[in-house]
Formats: C-alpha cells, structure tokens, sequence
C-alpha cells in the first residue's frame, strides 16, 4: 500500500549574514495512513524548517532547493519558495505551531478562525460553517462551545488556545496533521491532555501524524516510530521504543544520558561533549564525529549516511554495531 | 539544630487588577531553608513560585507575611548587603543579560561597586568567576550576542556569584535550554554547591531536574504550598492528588503506553479561586469535604517535615502506573 | 565513565567556544545603506565646509551687469537676480542652514532623552505631568507652533532654535520613555538592580544605553526636519535674514522666475532633497549597526 506522506530528499536551504547554507540536507521519510513519526532534535537541527518546507510554508529567506512531497502518491507542486499551498493535495496537511498565541489572529474570534477554512476552502455556507466550527471545538475538549466561539484567543489559557489551534487543523479536513512542538510551551499536566486528544483524534479519525519535539520523554506517548535529528539530516531512525531502549546512534544515546530520568534521581545527566557546529563550518565527514567517543580515522573522512542495522532501523553510524556492543557490556544503563 | 538561613512566614501577595479583583499570587506560604540546602520549587505556570521567588529576593513586596534571613527579619526596603546576600538567575538567557555590556563590564562593576577586591585584584577575580563557571577568560571580552545560551546563563551565574551571595534563586534556569546543555548547567549548579558551599532554591516545573538536584522539594498550586518534604518523601510517597498528577505527567523515556489524564481541565484563574481546597475541581480524588473545607498544610506519613494539605493525605498512592 | 573517556580522547568540554563578533566599523562598511548615507552626507558636508575655498564668490556680491545668466565656466551654476554666484550663495547657504538643523537639535535631543528616561523609570507623578505636557505640545500641528513662536521670539536663527527647543523634545521624551519602560520590565535590569547597584547608576549607565539608540536615528531625520522647517521659514520671510543666503530664501527668491529660470529655484530645491536622502539613509544605517546583534 502506498504511504499517504512520502518526502525525499528534501533540501532547504538558509541564510545566514549573506551565506547559504543547507539546513535540512536531505531528509526522506514516509508515513503510512494512520501512522505517527515524531521528529527529535535539539535546536537549530532541522526539524521545524523540515516541517514547514513539507506543507509549503518556508519563512523568507528559505529556499527549497530541491527534494519532493508526495502525498497519496501525487507530487506536490513545490515551489522553490514554498508558496505551493493552492494545491489541492496540500490540503490534506494541516499543521498545529508551539505558540497558540502568536499563531492565532488577535483580532478574529477563535469560532472565525476556526469556520474559516470549511467555508473558503471546502466551501460551505456560512451557518454551516459555524456549526462546523462548534462541532470542532467540541471535539477538541473546549467545554461550552457555543459561548467560546465568541472568544478572542487572549481570553483563553494556554492549553485552550492549542485545543483551538488543532481545531482549526482539523477543519479543512486533513488527513495529515504536521505538529511543531505544540505541546512544549504547556505546563506537563496539559500536555497530557493535548497528546491524548492527538491520541484519540487518530484512533477515531484515523489521522496520520508528523510531531517534532525536542522532549524524548514526549516521543514513546505519541508515535510509534521516530527519527532523530542533528545539522539538518536523520541520524537515527525506526520504531520508538526500540530506538528509546537500545539506540544505535552515538548521538541519540548521547540524548538520552543526558537528560534526568523522574523515576530514577540517582541517574548522573551526561552532557554531549562539545558544542553544536556552526552549520557554516560543519566538520568534515561525519557530523557528529568531533563529539563522539567512538570516532575513529574513518569517521573524519566519510561522510555517512542512514544505512540500515536491523528492521525497519536505520542508523548514519559506521560504527553503530560497536555502540551496542558497548551497551549490551554495560548492561541496562 | 541548625537555624534556618531563610524562613518565610505566613507570606501573601495579593495584586488588583484593573477591575478591583483581588488576584491571590502567594495566598499564606510559610516555609524554611536551611543553609546549603537546596530546595526545589515545583508547579506550573501561575501556581506563585516566582512571585514567592521574587518576595524572598527582595524584588517584591509581601502584601502580609515575614521573610527572614539568619534571624532577621528583612526590611521591605533592603540593605545593599541583604541585597547582595539573595541573588537570582533567570530563565531566559536572552534576556537575562544587557546587550551592550561586555562580561567584563559587568563582573567589574559589581566589583568595584562593592569594594569586594581591591583595584589590582579585579582582572583577576573576573579570570576566576569564568574559570569557577566554566567559561574560557576570553569569553570576558564577549558581548551576550555572541553567546549561546548555555554560555549566557553560565554568565549569568558567574555574575550572581560575582557579589559572594549566601543564597542562590534560580528561576527555571534550564527550560530554555537544549537537552545536552541543560546537563552542563545541572552539574554547573552541582559543583557550586559542593564547593562554595551554596544554598539555591532551584525553581522548576521540570520534575526530573527537581528530583535529580534538591534535598527538599515544595510543590505549588494557585498560591499554595500543597506538598513539602525531603525530596524521596515527596516523590517516592505523594501524598496530594495534584504531586500524583504531576508525577505521572512527567514525561519519560520508557512510556509503554499514553499517559492517563489524570487531572481534568485546567488550573482556573486566580482571581476566582474556588472555594474548600482550591484544587477539588480537577481533582480525581475529591469528594465533599473538599469543596467545603480548605485542608491545612499537615503532616503526611512517618517524618515530621513531609506536608500536605489534603484531607487524604494519610492515604499512600497506589501505583499502578510502570 | 563515559566523561573519562571523552577527558582522555581530549574531546572539547561543552560549548567553550565563543562566537566572534564583527567589530562595529566591519559592520558599518558591510551596510550599504549606512554607507551609502554617510557617503552623501559626507559629501555635502566637506562641500559647505569648503565654501570659503571652492565657492569663487562672495554670496552677496552683486553683479547687476550678469544677473540670470545660465551655467558657465565664470559661474558654475549660473547667477541669480541680482547676479550673485548660485554656486557660492548655494555652499554658504548650505552652511548656515546644515548648522542651524544640527545646532536646533541638539537641545531637544539632550532633553528629550532625558526627561524620557526619568519618566520611563520612575513613573507616577513626574510620568504624569510630563506626558500631559508632550500631549499638549503634540496636539498643536507642527508648523502652526514654530511660526507663532518665531513670530514672538524674534525671526533669525536665535528665534529657530527657541522655537525648536520648546517643540522639538517631545518626540525624544516620548521615545526614550517607551524604550526605557520596555527595559525596566527585562530581566537583566533585575539583576542588575539586585546586585547591589544604585539605581541611578542601572539608569544612566545600564539603561540609556540601550534606549538612546532609537533617538540618534531619529535624530537624524530630525536635522532633516528642521532644515526642512528652517528652509519653509525663510521661504515665508521668517527665517535666516537677508541678506545672508539660505537655501529657504532661495527657493522663495527663485519663485517669481520659475517659468523662465527654473533653476534659481530647483538648485537649492535638490540640495535640499539630497540632504534629506542622506541624512536619512544615514539613519537607517545607524539603526541597522547599533542594534546589538
């Protein structure tokens, strides 16, 4: 079956004080119908930029330079600027942003801006558009729909204003929902909320899911399989909870000392040693090799791609065996 | 039995809106630090930890209450050595630092200002700060912009430092930070504590970092302080439904499957606190007492410091929950 | 253990590298606007400064036997009515007027910054009468202002820079103030207000700092201004007085002969447009260098 989402090779490329660089370097992934990807990175990697550059909507001083977006087997007219958004088939992609507020017009109602798309793009009336709307915000948690129709979105808290921004996802009818870290400007007792609506809008819509985050905590609650990312390229993929429990990437187990474990406070946090690189001065060969512990005279010289080390993984490390060897000697860390 | 460093008693802040509403930032939090302790303070965003933050800083005025410091009751107005004595590092790095100093300029001038090193001694002690936080001394010439901002809150500690406080705040210094850094800085604080000696309040709704870094933890809620204690009391045997909620929301690695919401809604406004205790209308737990009577801050389980102010708070958790 | 590791690898502990940053004079080069203001204004400036050098005449010499003659090489721009040199009359006006538009600023700006930043900082009652005060000022249309004022101060150039320094600072006040009460809420004044430090010192040397730099680009648009309101002065008689030449009085003069000799009029209209395109340009550029990033 074909995959609804199939991205290949894209490349977009950035400015920075007159110099191009490439800040997604040729990213390709696929999404099944149903199915959920969640990309990781810290940031400047990458992710948001891909993201954007998959729904047509590169900020200025971006360019696609090249890489195509196929959704249910159609290519998606991407411009080099990424303004290909009358096509039809970009509008089964919706995307949901981190910050509700700045997102969102001030100065429409949230019922408006949510009515907005079935009535301009899918072309209903306008009353039918408004019951749309409450229907949608009542399908979003938003207890009392009728009356927070009429909100302006600095009238609402935070966790609110992000059921309204996924509402309005959700009304042009997407079969694609792009996340962009929406849940990391919540507190942790909303986000739980957030990602169980994302939950079980794809258990009953069947919505397929792409989510970037920087939390590795937030990964194995919200899609089966993940990619991790670093200077605009995968470094790691597959199946979460196998990538969590045994990665084969220095930089994903890198990620993962380094962050605090709630459950278990005698975990000493490991920070990566050295620093991102300047995406104007990136090392040579390997990315990640200035950084790594297992790099050896190969490492500085190959420049390494995604090869796959078991199924459905795949891992941009010569030397990926070698790290689970070292993880099987240490036993469960 | 060593006297607290700072004791904060019976503390309010009430602010008025615009409309008249009285808005209950801090409503009644009494709580002790003792030297070289760290203390985490825990709660999402409007639960008051910052304005209590900022009331033990100096910053703002308590409405009612008391903050004291090695037995002293502190002035509304303070001496620039009890000013000097409570520093506090910021979340934002970005904005944490004036854009048009040098680092340099900064350490300097809180040290001449402060007569701490005579004139000679300045360089000096500046090359020290950046070596005891881990900065090159090249980074002294530096203007914040061409700083990330792992380097910028490592100034901005270096600077809290600058003027030898006894007592370190710091506010969410991490959340803005990438994962790996944020580990830096963790044991950037770990180090100044065994070595200097330090006391820190560290603030955080990240309840990882709070569990790794404190020996007590205070959770918040609305103004409230609903849970204290040592730091595996509170986390190992929660006794309020809301430190439940937050433990089983915290986001981990191994999640086997969807966190429950267990805490419906969201936290109401503060200037329309409901009535009994404040946290019964999202609460899994509650039942009528809750709505009528607002639970005292009292001893839960065998130790004497673990509080909560929940009528059930006898009650262990049970957990289910991998 | 995996830290040993990376201390024997001798891998770079995190992030000690410190960005470079371009010095302000690279910057500057690396900003065309900037440059391209400072070129033009530049230019004209050597050009007045020079005029005792380069302008081949007396402004006010008379030549009745040669008035309204066309460019030539006795006279570079032609003469006017009275068959002065317009080249000349054109650099000495330059130079009175450029002045008279920097000199009219200087005490609005001072002022202005300053009652700015004390409103900004301090709040409450000063805040209050004070921006009363800007209100009044600003509801009175511009020109209406500085006419009535010249008109009751005096004319000539003294009477221009009354008349400024009571309108002119509002702007500057109002600038600074916003600026300095965005500041006041920023985390780094906390801090520096919690060290220890005086408020006075947090702001004058922390604050201003930061916040003047909005009004020294105004303040070049400003000179344009009032060059402008000096030139529409002596277009109305009430400016810089006969018969010292300035560019206003030029282009009055150079009024009753617009269908025959249009340049009498048009020579010092573009060297007042040119002016203001470079002072302005130069403002911008000096926003785009003094921002911190």
């Amino acid at each position: 079956m074909t995959p609804l989402l199939e991205v290949e090779d894209l490349v977009v490329e950035m400015r920075r004080h007159g110099v191009a660089f490439r800040a997604v370097d040729g990213v390709s992934f696929a999404l099944e119908r149903g199915g959920a990807l969640a990309i990781v990175g810290e940031s400047g990697c990458g992710k948001s930029l891909t993201l954007r550059a998959v729904m047509g909507l590169l900020p200025s001083g971006g360019r696609l330079s090249s890489g195509r977006v196929v959704v249910d087997g159609v290519a998606l007219p991407v411009e080099a600027r990424g303004r290909g958004r009358g096509h039809r088939q970009h509008r089964r992609m919706s995307i949901v942003f981190q910050d509700a507020l700045s997102a969102l017009s001030p100065v429409a109602t949230v019922g408006n801006q949510i009515a907005e798309a079935p009535r301009h793009v899918l072309g209903l009336g306008r009353a039918e558009s408004r019951e749309r709307a409450i229907e949608l915000l009542r399908l979003v948690g938003i207890p009392d729909p009728e009356r927070r129709y009429h909100a302006y979105p600095h009238e609402l808290s935070g966790g609110t204003r992000q059921r309204v921004m996924i509402a309005i996802a959700l009304s042009s009818e997407p079969a694609i929902l792009l996340c962009d870290e929406p849940t990391t400007a919540l507190d942790v007792t909303i986000q739980t909320q957030i990602l169980a609506l994302l939950a079980e809008l794809r258990r009953e819509r069947g919505l397929s899911l792409v989510f970037v985050t920087h939390d590795l905590g937030v990964v194995s609650q919200v899609a089966e399989n993940v990619a991790v990312m670093y200077t605009g390229r995968f470094v790691e993929t597959g199946p979460t909870a196998e990538v969590l429990a045994a990665p084969r990437h220095p930089y994903t187990s890198g990620l993962l000392a380094a962050a605090p474990d709630v459950d278990r406070p005698e975990h000493e946090p490991v920070a990566i040693p050295g620093s991102l690189p300047d995406p104007l001065a990136l090392p040579a060969g390997c990315r990640f090799h200035p950084r790594c512990r297992f790099a050896t005279a190969e490492c500085l010289t190959t420049d390494v791609r995604l090869q796959p080390v078991g199924p459905g993984r795949q891992s941009a490390c010569l030397h990926s065996d070698v790290l689970a060897a070292a993880q099987a000697a240490v036993g469960h860390d | 039995m060593t006297e607290a460093l700072i004791e904060v008693e019976g503390l309010s802040v009430t602010f008025r809106s615009e409309h008249g509403h009285a808005l209950r930032a801090v409503d009644d939090v009494t709580l002790e630090i003792a030297e070289g302790e760290v203390v985490g303070l825990v709660g999402e965003s409007g639960c008051g930890k910052t304005t209590l933050a900022s009331c033990i800083a100096g910053r703002l005025a308590p409405s009612t209450g008391v903050v004291r410091f090695d037995g002293r009751e502190l002035e509304v107005s303070r001496t620039v050595e009890d000013r000097r004595a409570i520093q506090m590092v910021f979340q934002d790095p970005y904005s944490s630092l004036n854009p048009r100093m040098t680092v340099r300029h900064v350490l300097s001038e809180l040290l001449k200002v402060h007569r701490l090193v005579p004139r000679s001694g300045i360089e000096a002690r500046c090359r020290e700060l950046m070596a005891l936080v881990g900065l090159p001394t090249s980074a002294l010439d530096g203007l914040p912009s061409q700083f990330s901002g792992g380097q910028r809150q490592r100034i901005a500690i270096a600077r809290a430092l600058t003027v030898e406080p006894r007592v370190i705040i710091a506010d969410e210094p991490v959340s803005a930070l990438d994962v790996s850094v944020q580990a830096t800085i963790l044991k950037l604080f770990e180090d100044l504590r065994s070595r200097l000696g330090l006391t820190v309040v560290f603030i955080s709704h990240n309840l990882a970092v709070v569990r790794h870094l404190s020996d007590r933890v205070a959770v918040m809620y609305l103004g409230r302080i609903v849970e204290q204690g040592d730091r595996e009391a509170v986390f190992g045997d929660p006794r309020h439904p809301y430190t439940r909620a937050l433990l089983a929301a915290a986001p981990r690695l191994h999640q086997v499957e969807l966190v429950r919401a267990v805490v419906k809604g969201e936290p109401p406004s503060p200037i329309d606190i409901p009535t009994g205790c404040p946290f019964h209308p999202r609460c899994p737990r509650s039942e009528e007492i809750c709505t009528r009577q607002r639970p005292a801050l009292a001893q839960a389980g065998a130790c004497p410091r673990h509080l909560a102010a929940c009528h059930f708070r006898d009650e262990t958790a049970s957990r289910a929950e991998p | 253990m995996s830290t040993t590791t990376a201390d024997t690898l001798g891998l770079d502990e995190p992030e000690r590298e410190v960005a470079q940053r371009p010095s302000v004079g690279s910057r500057a080069l690396h900003s065309p606007t900037f440059m391209a203001g400072a070129t033009l204004t530049a230019t004209i400036v050597a050009l007045v400064l020079l005029a005792p050098v380069i302008g081949r005449y007396s402004p006010v010499s008379q030549d009745l036997l040669h008035t309204l003659a066309g460019p030539s090489g006795a006279h570079w721009l032609g003469t006017d009515e009275l068959g002065r040199d317009i080249w000349s009359r054109l650099l000495y006006a330059g130079r009175t007027d450029l002045q008279v538009g920097v000199l009219a600023v200087l005490f609005p700006f001072s002022f202005g910054v300053f009652i700015g930043t004390v409103c900004g900082y301090f709040g409450g009652a000063i805040d209050t009468v004070v921006m009363r005060v800007v209100d009044i000022v600003l509801a009175f249309p511009f020109y209406v202002l500085i006419i009535a004022l010249v008109f009751v101060v005096g004319v000539g150039t003294h009477g221009i820079y009354i008349a400024f320094a009571l309108t002119d600072w509002v702007i500057y006040a109002r600038t600074t103030r916003s600026a300095t009460m965005v500041a006041r809420s920023l985390d780094w004044v906390a801090a520096a207000e919690g060290g220890g430090l005086s408020r006075t010192r947090v702001l004058w040397r922390h604050i201003l700092p930061n916040t003047i730099t909005q009004a020294i680009v105004y303040a070049m648009s400003d000179i344009v201004l009032v060059i402008l309101a000096v030139v529409t002065l002596g277009y109305l008689g009430l400016g810089i007085q006969p018969p010292a030449p300035d560019w206003g009085s030029m282009i009055s003069d150079g009024q009753n002969f617009i269908q025959t000799n249009q340049w009498l009029a048009a020579v010092p209209g573009m060297a007042v447009v040119l002016t203001g395109i470079g002072l302005s340009l130069l403002g911008d550029g000096l926003a785009d260098i003094l921002r911190p990033e």
